[in-house]
């Protein structure tokens, strides 16, 4: 198989995500949509980290995106929590409090 | 250890942070929370003015090279981000006392979030940048959400922290297609690649359009502004003065960094081609945008949210005239931001004074009349407003036209930009002088609320400072445009 594989994976996964993050209306489901573009974007940098193999830039990028990856998931439903708490809904067509 | 000089402001706020989470596990009275947090922020700010003017800066380890420029632009930003969030923490140290939700962790975050600004603001890798991105962010949703029992300051943390997520991950895939278009990681390589003709010339420029995305959301230009007048408006007063100054100005760091630094090649990123005209683009909408949808608001808060979307345009015009002029429009910009800092820091800390405990003021009401009542509560205000609004002899001014010059002299369309930039700037005055004439011209409604000023040293200090700089580079501007000009020098590759 050979790199264009991978890409396409990536970019059907990254699409996905992107989709489902503009489509779906409950904010969990699109902090899952963020998490699925945050993995298309690892097998991208691990497949091209096999196009590049002076170094091991790609897969240390990869390390670092898990990672952060987590920390956001913690501070997102946290985030996500609280406002259930006073709303009792995670439906973005109900968080209207704030307009002009 | 002195090879690690050229990042101490950074160390120290990092020391800052974890001391002052220790210190409060065992605190009796937070309000000295606020001043140490300030402390440490304004001597970390101290430090690296006086780096920035020193001699001798370029002596950092490679393996800190790699991923942070240690340079005079890195510094300049320290400085910024520093007395920006020093002075915020000031105002907030008064803010969540009056207001009874002052706990520790707020300046704690504050901290942390301004050590993630700093670094994003030296990134030269896609990695450094993305870590800077990430920390300043997690920090400042964390921020915004910070009053978790306010319906509003939790939508608008929702809000934020979706929509930036979705931002992140889309600069993160751009980075990964930059780092498979040209093999490298840092800013460095990838000029170089780039300039060798080694690198996908159409990976590489819909790479650089996803960084872009990513990075306009991050500076608040429309189309990418939808959080900023929500985020802006729900957050605590404080927070949105931190967040409009830090984590802006951290943004247009990294901006300059990538697209001046690293793909300011003239041959390729002319006036024509490139990434010029998107961010010509991105700076025409913002600034009539905000300027336009600010004179729509009833809310002082939200009105300062889209003026900063519109500072935004004006910000990215001149990064804009830098693939022409270079270090002019760069120096440039890096003037307007201190100016911008200062100003707003001003305007909403001047917002923040005139309520207090049970009566915050945020609307244009409720400023009604306040000006007559407490005329020195409200002096600032105007000064800030009159900053924001680009009037001599205040720092807006020389911003402004600093910024504008830079784009006469990058010529072509760039001159009709400039036109069209002090056009959106006199649609400003609308707004702006709204403030003013509801201070001093306007009357109170019948059995309205009154808002009586609060009162506190921390505010009027921080104020005081803020006005002091206002005034100062409005009226002696030459010797920081010098500092400014020096510090541009070093990222025109």
């Amino acid at each position: 198989m050979g790199i264009g594989t991978y890409l396409a994976l990536a970019s059907v996964l990254f699409g996905i995500g992107a989709a489902g993050f503009l489509v779906r209306r409950n904010m969990l489901i699109q902090l899952m949509s963020i998490e699925l573009m945050l993995n298309s974007v690892n097998v991208v940098l691990l497949a091209f980290n096999r196009a590049h193999p002076g170094n091991h830039d790609g897969q240390l990028f990869a390390f670092f995106v898990i990672a952060v990856a987590a920390a956001e998931l913690v501070i997102g439903l946290s985030i996500l929590i609280a406002y259930y708490r006073i709303k009792k809904t995670l439906d973005t067509d109900d968080a209207t409090l704030l307009k002009y | 250890m002195s090879a690690l000089i050229g990042v101490s402001p950074l160390l120290l706020l990092v020391a800052a942070g974890l001391s002052i989470m220790v210190i409060d596990a065992f605190a009796e009275d937070r309000t000295e929370l606020a001043l140490v947090t300030a402390a440490s922020l304004f001597v970390a700010a101290a430090v690296a003015g006086v780096l920035m003017l020193g001699d001798d800066i370029t002596t950092a380890p490679e393996l800190v090279t790699r991923y942070l420029a240690v340079d005079r632009m890195g510094l300049f930003f320290d400085v910024v981000i520093c007395a920006g969030a020093g002075l915020s923490t000031l105002i907030a140290g008064a803010y969540l006392r009056e207001h009874g939700f002052e706990r520790g962790e707020f300046y704690v975050l504050v901290i942390f979030t301004a050590f993630g600004a700093m670094v994003l603001a030296r990134a030269v890798d896609l990695l450094s940048i993305f870590l800077g991105l990430e920390t300043m962010s997690l920090g400042a949703y964390a921020l915004v959400a910070y009053r978790r029992t306010s319906a509003r300051a939790v939508e608008a943390a929702v809000k934020y922290f979706l929509l930036g997520s979705f931002a992140a991950a889309i600069l993160l895939f751009g980075s990964a297609l930059l780092y498979g278009a040209t093999g490298h990681t840092d800013l460095l390589g990838i000029q170089q690649s780039v300039a060798a003709g080694a690198a996908d010339p159409v990976l590489t420029i819909f790479a650089l359009m996803m960084l872009v995305v990513g990075l306009a959301f991050k500076v608040g230009a429309v189309p990418f502004h939808m959080w900023v007048p929500d985020a802006y408006e729900g957050a605590a007063t404080p927070v949105t003065t931190f967040m409009s100054v830090v984590v802006k100005a951290a943004a247009v760091a990294v901006l300059i960094r990538v697209l001046i630094g690293a793909f300011g090649d003239q041959s390729t990123m002319g006036l024509y081609t490139g990434w010029t005209p998107v961010i010509i683009i991105l700076a025409v909408i913002s600034m009539v945008y905000g300027n336009l949808a600010a004179i729509a608001q009833s809310s002082v808060k939200r009105m300062l949210a889209y003026s900063s979307i519109a500072h935004a345009g004006y910000i990215l015009v001149g990064i804009a005239a830098a693939s022409e002029v270079g270090t002019f429009a760069v120096s440039a910009v890096l003037y307007y931001m201190a100016a911008y800092t200062f100003s707003n820091v001003l305007a909403f800390g001047s917002l923040i004074l005139m309520g207090s405990k049970g009566k915050e003021a945020v609307s244009y009401a409720d400023l009604a009349g306040a000006g007559r009542r407490h005329p020195m509560a409200a002096f600032p205000f105007v000064i800030g407003v009159l900053s924001l609004l680009g009037l001599p002899p205040t720092a807006g001014f020389f911003g402004k036209y600093y910024v504008f010059s830079a784009a006469v002299q990058a010529g072509g369309p760039m001159v009709w930009i400039a036109v069209l930039g002090v056009l959106a700037s006199v649609i400003g005055a609308y707004y702006y002088l709204k403030v003013i004439v509801y201070l001093f011209m306007k009357e109170p409604e019948e059995d309205a609320p009154i808002a009586v000023p609060m009162q506190s040293w921390y505010v009027v200090v921080a104020l005081i400072v803020a006005g002091y700089y206002v005034m100062k580079l409005g009226i002696f501007p030459s010797q920081y445009l010098d500092w400014a000009v020096a510090a541009a020098a070093g990222v025109i590759g």
